[in-house]
């Protein structure tokens, strides 16, 4: 149980980032999120993800366009707010922290 | 071939399986109930059917297909993930997402629609006081019988608590452990079993108006269920009455048949209905007729117990036997009737005078013969009756009348006679097939008249053969007595043989003596009469007046 939470714990603060991130490079619609997703093997479910969005979204770290679709109803497409950019860069710096503190305290052994 | 539902995704049309609408349906429940405690449940959960609509779009475009199946909603729910999966990424996510799975160790109140007679309140309250639901509900009917409070409690409560809808419902009613592993075994057993209850989802969200019609739609269903287990319950009891009396009635022929069996030959044949045939003809009858009786008591019996259980069916084979056999009792029955009554056809009768030797007083007692009468061959047999029923051989009052023999048979009528002397005027009569039979029949009776001086007595019965068979033999005495003569007619007499012309009540009444024995009566040139002792009468009356 320990393990399954910390294992939790490390993802979903990596997910948020990550989807941030994915955002960041341009608008982007919610499937295509979950697509970029799968390819890093972050794998979550399109369920999870629209409470995750709605919630960024209400924190007003992402704006969103209502965009017309040719297969089914209006999309929503999400971009980065100017709020969401600085939250970005803040996390981004935290990122290359934690990268650094983890190889540090893990040890790579290539380098010693 | 399936059925298809047309559904409405957000302004979207879709064909759906009815199988495929069932777990969508399910589904979509369980999102709205997961999101139902987020400040953004509305856009969420709009998000979520816009994807599924959009995905819906593609599965058809691609597929170029026109209906929703069921692979395709498992599909798109695998893509959305299931509500554990949910859960399982907003674990610690703050309040906004602690919704009421969140075990609290506590039971929630609701109607256990899994487990109903009516509403499902009983069982709820059950599980919400840990206790057994028979218990609940026994309270609740021994509350209806006070003045039907329980009923309107029952409504109240109905009304009231919320029907457990979901399978979280019900986990939070049972009080179960509202943690993942639990949810993930149960959305598995839900996810196979939704058909049974699909019915159950999808009332959450509506609005009031909604959720009064399903509250009254809801109670019709269950009043009408109700009434159709209270008309089971009806036919219970019918098939327990019909099982019931037909079996006493069977019971009671049995035993009847086996005492007629037993009485048999000396007992039975000479009582009423079984004097009119042979023997030998007797006991085809006897047995003929409990057997069209048993046969209909019989099938009653299995009619009843088929009501009472339901999958007991009686057999074709053993019904129709039993129906060859009762059409042959029948026919039987049938044919000995139709024989029986050709040798009631026709009438013959005779007349026989007996002289009565006059008396210098010109009075005659009438009188009941006292000793019984034998024949050679009845004493043979009531020495074998005396055994089995204790009789004596006098002949006893009528309310102690000995057997149950042939109906009455001795009728006496008096009446003016044109010549000086006294005569008894015997007419003999009886049926037959035909005259000659009927005339034998008549002449093969025998008469018992007796005369002590004044005394005339006259025997209650009209004496057959024992092996005659009772085809009406009747004897009509006519006791003719001149003019002035006075005839003293007993009471007994009057009680065992029926008189035309003589009424020694009425007689008694009129003297004011309806104590006395007997009644004298007086034959005048117009017939007989009652003799009215004026003086004797005036008498009585003045001491009944004094005794007043």
């Amino acid at each position: 149980m320990i393990v399954e939470n910390t294992q939790t714990q490390m993802r979903k603060g990596i997910l948020e980032f990550c989807i941030l991130s994915i955002i960041g490079r341009g608008e982007i619609y919610a499937s295509d999120i979950i697509a970029e997703l799968k390819k890093a093997q972050l794998l979550v479910v399109e369920g999870t993800l629209y409470p995750l969005l709605t919630r960024l979204k209400n924190n007003g770290l992402l704006t969103y366009n209502w965009v017309e679709s040719t297969s089914g109803p209006p999309r929503k497409y999400y971009a980065l707010s100017p709020a969401g950019r600085d939250v970005l860069q803040q996390l981004d710096k935290t990122w290359n922290e934690l990268v650094f503190a983890v190889q540090t305290a893990v040890g790579n052994p290539n380098e010693q | 071939m399936n059925k298809t539902i047309i559904i409405n995704i957000n302004g979207f049309v879709f064909h759906i399986e009815e199988d495929a609408y069932e777990i969508l349906k399910n589904y979509m429940t369980d999102v709205k109930r997961h999101f139902l405690n987020s400040a953004d449940s509305l856009e969420i959960t709009t998000d979520i059917e816009n994807r599924i609509a959009e995905m819906f779009t593609e599965i058809l475009a691609q597929e170029g297909k026109q209906v929703i199946v069921e692979q395709d909603v498992t599909a798109v729910i695998g893509q959305m993930g299931r509500i554990e999966d949910f859960e399982y990424a907003e674990e610690n996510d703050g309040p906004a997402f602690q919704n009421e799975y969140a075990y609290t160790g506590s039971r929630t109140l609701f109607r256990d629609s899994e487990d109903h007679l009516v509403g499902g309140v009983c069982s709820g309250l059950a599980y919400y006081f840990g206790i057994q639901a028979i218990w609940v509900r026994l309270l609740f009917a021994i509350s209806f019988v006070f003045a039907g409070t329980g009923v309107i409690l029952y409504i109240i409560l109905w009304a009231v608590i919320p029907k457990a809808a979901t399978r979280a419902d019900r986990m939070a009613m049972k009080g179960q452990k509202l943690n993942l592993q639990g949810f993930k075994k149960n959305f598995e057993e839900e996810l196979t079993s939704v058909r049974g209850n699909f019915n159950d989802f999808g009332n959450e969200a509506k609005p009031f108006v909604y959720k009064t019609r399903d509250f009254i739609g809801e109670f019709f269903h269950h009043l009408g269920s109700f009434f159709s287990q209270s008309g089971k319950v009806l036919v219970k009891l019918i098939g327990i009455i019909l099982l019931l009396a037909s079996l006493g009635f069977l019971i009671a022929l049995v035993i009847g048949m086996v005492m007629a069996v037993a009485y048999g030959r000396v007992g039975l044949y000479h009582v009423f209905p079984f004097n009119l045939m042979e023997h030998q003809v007797n006991s085809i009858i006897l047995w003929a007729g409990f057997l069209l009786l048993a046969i209909p008591l019989f099938v009653l019996m299995m009619v009843g117990i088929g009501l009472l259980f339901e999958n007991y069916r009686l057999r074709r084979g053993l019904g129709s036997s039993l129906l060859i056999i009762w059409m042959c009792t029948l026919s039987v029955v049938i044919y000995y009737a139709v024989k029986i009554g050709s040798e009631f056809r026709h009438s013959a009768s005779f007349t026989q005078n007996v002289n009565i030797t006059p008396t210098g007083k010109n009075i005659y007692y009438l009188k009941l013969d006292e000793i019984k009468y034998l024949t050679a061959e009845d004493s043979a047999r009531l020495r074998i009756k005396e055994r089995f029923k204790n009789s004596t051989i006098l002949n006893e009052d009528y309310d102690n009348s000995d057997d149950f023999d042939s109906p009455s048979n001795v009728s006496i009528s008096i009446e003016k006679s044109d010549v000086a002397t006294p005569v008894l005027v015997e007419a003999f009569s009886a049926r037959g097939i035909d005259y000659e039979d009927a005339l034998t029949n008549a002449q093969n009776t025998s008469y018992h008249f007796t005369q002590k001086d004044s005394v005339l007595q006259f025997y209650p019965r009209l004496e057959k053969p024992v092996n005659r068979l009772w085809r009406n033999q009747e004897v009509h005495l006519i006791l003719k007595v001149p003019v002035n003569a006075t005839v003293i007619v007993e009471k007994r007499l009057q009680n065992r043989i029926e008189m035309h012309n003589v009424n020694v009540y009425e007689c008694n009444d009129m003297n004011k003596t309806p104590d006395a024995k007997s009644a004298m009566f007086i034959m005048t040139a117009d017939g007989l009469q009652c003799k009215v002792d004026s003086a004797a009468v005036a008498k009585r009356e003045a001491a009944m007046k004094n005794d007043e």
